[in-house]
């Protein structure tokens, strides 16, 4: 099918584009390259962007899952303000910024130690990558099911905390532990990208610098924060939107591994968009919900698609 | 002034060590948790869950190869036409974004990117919502092209920013040497652009199949009830059910994790690589 949208509808029009494009001076007449963007273009506009003005639709309206497929009926911001005025909206708002702070530590900090360790090139150092990036490629839900396991309350973890002749933890079914349990694990998994934009980051920072410092006597972790850290900087940054986007996403292990419990202490706001959506058939408020998340979503994206774009321009 | 200058600008060395001996322990425990569970039979499971030393079983995981097998298959043949359908869609996109050929078309490439890197970060459930009722007004609902189709917008925007730096990479000077030889557009991109990408469709396309296989919230819910599922999506529910079926369960996760393995090891340098340019780009 996309084999089919690709084929060239508009191949006598193409004398006519390029010569409609206006190709500076000293450049060779090159064919305007736009109908290469019209089958993704349409797929992406049908299936993604498309979708999206429905979900702003629906969040404007009352929908159930009976007038699905039918007329929906306007409400304004009834939707909109209903949730803003839900303490539940505010208690996953509250877990989603705790599970970011967690993340952002592990990656930054943690991300930062590992990535100095490991920026050594050795054999043993690639192994550990290659066993970490393999653990950052399994599905989510296969990290999060054997973390459930790990966890659970006769789990292994337990098990051994017994031998040791200590009491077992409720790693998962405590109110107060269950969403460290989460945040540890989704630090867990992505602790590999993390490592491996750092130390990507660190090989490019200038050898002779590193030595300068070396040789004037500074320790190894004098030399990391002084030299290196000031030098990735941007890595940093964008690795930080990074996190908080990839915690906002965070629904797989919570998934996994709680399923927003106990009660509703796991449940971050796309997961309660989703829980609203698909488990109350509240259409609406799942997408009122959804919507609320795009606009910080956008407002924290703002400073990260700058980045890029001022990367593109220079 | 011992031995520390031959070794400049390194971490000390026994500080190496524990790090990397935590770090394996932390990233291989769970991996041998998977396979040792794997190979319990269920009432081993249920007497001694934790118990390392075992007379381990095929029993479990020939039974679920027998139960899931299918849905391995189906896995491939959703994962596979998913991420053919990205590279062909992808790969004419990430190349006109890499074109500068006049100030309006900068432009547009600009305002594209943007586009992009906000579908990008879309969180993958709140678009189950509005693609389920787009779903079920074209009748594709339930059905395999519909879960492939929603795949394929899922991972599109990412794949084309991830591409797209590659052919950036492509010389300008053959584009020139292409027009002044007389060759038409199309014959530009497919005998220069393509092949000169190999490297970034390879590894895009890795990526993809990755994220695709273990996709399961699309599968969930645009599959009707009773009919088969990947296996991501099997696994999704058997994780929701109340039991300590963990034999099976680890069974199932360790089916679902084989043909990753097999994609790692042919893909684990590009991934590494790609994975850090994509973040940095």
């Amino acid at each position: 099918m996309a084999a089919e949208l690709q084929s060239e509808p508009l191949q006598g029009l193409r004398d006519t584009a390029s010569a409609g494009s206006a190709v500076s001076g000293r450049r060779l007449r090159s064919p305007a390259p736009w109908r290469y963007l019209i089958a993704p273009g349409v797929v992406i506009g049908v299936i993604s962007v498309y979708p999206l003005i429905k979900l702003v639709q629906i969040a404007f309206s009352n929908v159930g899952p009976t007038n699905l497929i039918g007329s929906w009926s306007w409400v304004g911001f009834a939707n909109l303000s209903a949730q803003l005025h839900s303490h539940v909206l505010w208690a996953a708002a509250r877990v989603t910024l705790e599970l970011t702070v967690m993340l952002l530590v592990s990656d930054l900090v943690v991300g930062f130690a590992v990535a100095a360790v490991l920026v050594e090139r050795s054999r043993t150092t690639s192994a550990v990558m290659s066993l970490m990036t393999f653990v950052w490629a399994l599905p989510p839900l296969v990290s999060g099911s054997v973390w459930k396991f790990l966890l659970a309350s006769d789990g292994p973890v337990n098990g051994l905390l017994g031998n040791l002749g200590m009491k077992p933890v409720d790693w998962l079914a405590s109110p107060h532990l269950a969403l460290w349990s989460v945040g540890f694990v989704t630090s867990w998994a992505a602790l590999p990208f993390a490592t491996l934009v750092l130390r990507g980051g660190m090989l490019s920072v200038p050898k002779d610098m590193v030595e300068a410092a070396a040789v004037d006597g500074a320790r190894y972790w004098q030399t990391q924060l002084r030299i290196v850290l000031p030098q990735l900087r941007p890595t940093m940054t964008i690795l930080a939107v990074l996190a908080v986007l990839y915690s906002f996403q965070g629904f797989n292990f919570i998934f996994a591994m709680t399923s927003g419990g106990p009660g509703t202490a796991t449940v971050n706001v796309p997961f309660l968009a989703y829980q609203q959506a698909f488990t109350t058939f509240d259409l609406s408020a799942g997408s009122a919900i959804a919507l609320l998340a795009m606009v910080v979503i956008v407002l924290l994206a703002i400073p990260y698609t700058l980045s890029v774009r001022r990367e593109e321009q220079a | 002034m011992s031995s520390r200058p031959l070794r400049v600008g390194a971490p000390p060395r026994s500080l190496s060590l524990a790090v990397k001996i935590v770090l394996t322990l932390l990233y291989v425990i769970p991996l041998l948790w998977i396979i040792l569970e794997a190979l319990k039979s269920g009432a081993q499971t249920l007497t001694a869950p934790n118990a390392i030393v075992f007379s381990p079983t095929l029993a479990t995981i020939g039974s679920v190869i027998g139960e899931a097998g299918g849905s391995v298959l189906l896995s491939f043949e959703v994962t596979a036409s998913a991420t053919v359908a990205v590279i062909l869609l992808g790969v004419p996109a990430a190349y006109a974004l890499s074109r500068r050929t006049s100030r309006r078309w900068n432009r547009t490439v600009s305002a594209v990117l943007i586009i992009l890197l906000f579908l990008q970060m879309v969180p993958q459930p709140m678009t189950v919502i509005p693609l389920y009722g787009v779903l079920v007004r074209w009748h594709l609902l339930g059905s395999i092209g519909g879960l492939v189709l929603a795949d394929t917008a899922l991972v599109l925007p990412f794949s084309v920013l991830l591409l797209r730096p590659f052919a950036l990479a492509v010389p300008s000077v053959l584009f020139e040497a292409a027009a002044l030889d007389g060759a038409t557009g199309r014959q530009t991109f497919a005998r220069i652009v393509v092949p000169l990408l190999r490297n970034g469709i390879a590894t895009v396309g890795a990526i993809v199949f990755i994220t695709v296989w273990g996709e399961f919230i699309y599968a969930t819910n645009f599959l009707s009830q009773g009919s088969r599922y990947p296996v991501s999506a099997l696994l999704a529910q058997q994780i929701g059910k109340y039991s300590a079926d963990w034999n099976t369960l680890m069974a199932l996760a360790l089916l679902t994790s084989l043909p990753l393995l097999v994609i790692f090891l042919f893909a684990q340098r590009r991934l590494t690589a790609g994975l850090t340019l994509g973040a940095v780009r």
